[in-house]
């Protein structure tokens, strides 16, 4: 079988660097436009604000007076885009071109699904951009204009604040994903608010580039450095992240005590971009018992739980997508009581796909992990241990 | 002090290898620890997480995974997809502090009826010596 593949694309050393003294939405928003206009494109899948609202969804952009409605850089994350680009592409090949402009912890969901067959790449164009983060759901929805301002000051400063979702603080991706995930990327950084670097991440990205006439000339110097100098803080936040929840979770009932609130609705899981399943497992009637049984674990435990089954659908969850979660927040987003679940899926995810030397939504050949074996591996959890029988390490 | 503690152990074994090692046991007459309820599946890959997780939340001490060993699947690949689920739950158990020895995998041929009454007395006593599945007892799962 196949081994798992590791060539990292390297960060191209030239791009784009386009004046951003209009601001830069608008910028990002001209790009786009004018690919429209000269047809390279037939239709752009962009974030919106629904006019005379404080609704953000996605829309599939046809005409180009509709672009006021756009806006690259919303405040909040409603629909994970991943999922967007899943539910009108899985069904078959496009004819037309799209551009998709998505986060990207969205692009990589993309990805994910893509090599799930959920989502066809055929004629899509993916587009990530500089991710300052998005703010709570649940934030926004009780006060847009507060909100707004809040996350109108971060992306100025492109500082951390408390205030965006807690997995954006910590995110590990927010900028070019190295692989083939993207075709093209939007430097935010570097010249922050003056400029921004258009970098191309695949052959289609830099032919769009020649399209456009902007071509490949200027040096992304200044974008990365100023790109890795934010990696290394979130590195930072990221390992006191994983310390504190290990140190919540190793506490005795730690991860029941996390999800003691939960009310069983599966939002997190209806949401979530990798549950892609048409019956989830966790809805069906493969888990009911007959009331005798329940009767019975009511005694053993003393005091049976309900709604049934809480805990099991959420270990479950994880044991089934946890291996390609990209850690979006779309999960916590969506829970009504304030369940810190994508922080704890991020946890995990970190650490299983460590394990699994698997970073999902990177390379588009990489093949799943539960899809995917070598003969000789994780022989440490079979008892007995039986590689280690046939080939004892000399070195002992 | 309480009743000596009798652990409850559900054994999922492969229809081709395990099972027909544990029939080999029993036909002749090795001694197996009668805690093991033994489950048929076709195959170890047949062993979906949930249904190891369910006898975990649901009653069981521990969790028996045994198949037919590397290369000799009936269906050539399923333990090694088998192994890498079963590896992904330990991992993901072992993170979240839940016990994860109370689960274990094995792979035991149709004729190794000796090795497999070895494997199923010693994880029987190991489950013994570690007591109550608390899962099982938790009124919050
Ligand atoms: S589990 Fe949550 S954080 Fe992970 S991919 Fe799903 S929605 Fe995103
Ligand atoms: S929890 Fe499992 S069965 Fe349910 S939708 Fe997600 S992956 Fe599918
Ligand atoms: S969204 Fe929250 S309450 Fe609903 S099932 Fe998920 S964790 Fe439980
Ligand atoms: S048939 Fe025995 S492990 Fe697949």
């Amino acid at each position: 079988m196949s081994h798992q593949k590791k060539e990292e694309t390297i960060i191209p050393e030239k791009g784009t660097v386009l004046s951003a003294e209009k601001g830069t939405k608008r910028v990002i928003l001209d790009i786009l436009k004018k690919a429209l206009a000269e047809n390279l494109f037939d239709a752009v899948l962009i974030p919106a604000q629904v006019p005379e609202t404080e609704a953000y969804s996605w829309i599939l952009l046809q005409d180009e007076s509709l672009f006021e409605w756009a806006d690259p850089l919303p405040p909040v994350m409603t629909v994970q885009g991943g999922r967007a680009l899943s539910s009108f592409s899985k069904n078959g090949e496009l004819e037309q071109n799209i551009a998709a402009l998505l986060r990207p912890c969205e692009i990589r969901a993309a990805i994910e699904l893509f090599k799930l067959k959920q989502v066809n790449l055929k004629n899509i164009t993916l587009i990530s951009l500089d991710c300052p983060g998005a703010m709570p759901l649940s934030n926004y929805m009780s006060d847009p204009q507060k909100t707004k301002k809040d996350f109108q000051h971060i992306l100025e400063k492109w500082e951390n604040s408390e205030s965006l979702r807690p997995v954006c603080q910590v995110c590990q991706h927010f900028s070019f994903i190295d692989g083939t995930a993207a075709d093209l990327h939007i430097g935010l950084l570097g010249d922050k608010n003056k400029n921004i670097t258009l970098i191309p991440s695949s052959p289609k990205g830099k032919k769009l580039l020649d399209q456009l006439e902007f071509g490949t000339k200027d040096s992304v110097e200044k974008w990365k450095t100023e790109k890795q100098q934010l990696a290394n803080e979130k590195i930072k936040r990221i390992d006191a992240f994983n310390r504190e929840w290990k140190k919540k979770i190793n506490q005795a009932n730690g991860f029941f005590n996390e999800f003691n609130p939960c009310i069983n609705c599966h939002n997190c899981m209806n949401v979530c971009p990798m549950c892609y399943c048409q019956q989830c497992y966790f809805d069906s009637q493969a888990i009911n018992f007959k009331p005798e049984a329940y009767m019975q674990k009511a005694e053993q435990k003393g005091a049976l739980r309900f709604p049934l089954n809480t805990m099991l659908f959420h270990i479950g969850r994880m044991s089934h997508m946890v291996l390609s979660c990209v850690s979006c927040g779309a999960c916590e987003d969506a829970c009504p009581v304030s369940i810190p679940v994508s922080q704890l899926f991020s946890m995990v995810s970190d650490q299983t796909q460590k394990e699994f030397k698997y970073t999902p939504g990177m390379n588009r050949e990489d093949a799943l992990p539960l899809q995917d074996f070598t003969e000789q591996e994780f022989c440490e959890v079979e008892v007995p241990d039986e590689c280690h029988e046939k080939a004892p390490e000399e070195a002992k | 002090m309480e009743k000596k503690f009798k652990p409850n152990i559900v054994g999922f074994l492969c229809n081709w290898c395990s099972y027909a090692g544990a029939d080999l046991a029993g036909s002749s007459k090795t001694q197996v620890d009668p805690s093991l309820s033994v489950i048929r599946v076709m195959c170890s890959s047949r062993v979906n997480s949930n249904l190891i997780l369910s006898s975990l939340l649901w009653g069981a001490d521990g969790v028996l995974v045994a198949g037919c060993h590397p290369g000799d699947c009936h269906y050539e690949q399923g333990n090694y997809y088998a192994r890498r689920r079963f590896a992904l739950l330990k991992k993901i158990t072992k993170i979240l502090n839940l016990e994860p020895d109370r689960i274990q995998l094995s792979w035991i041929s149709a004729s190794e009826g000796k090795r497999y009454a070895e494997i199923v007395n010693q994880f029987a006593r190991d489950i013994t010596k570690k007591g109550p599945n608390p899962l099982t007892r938790n009124s919050q799962t």
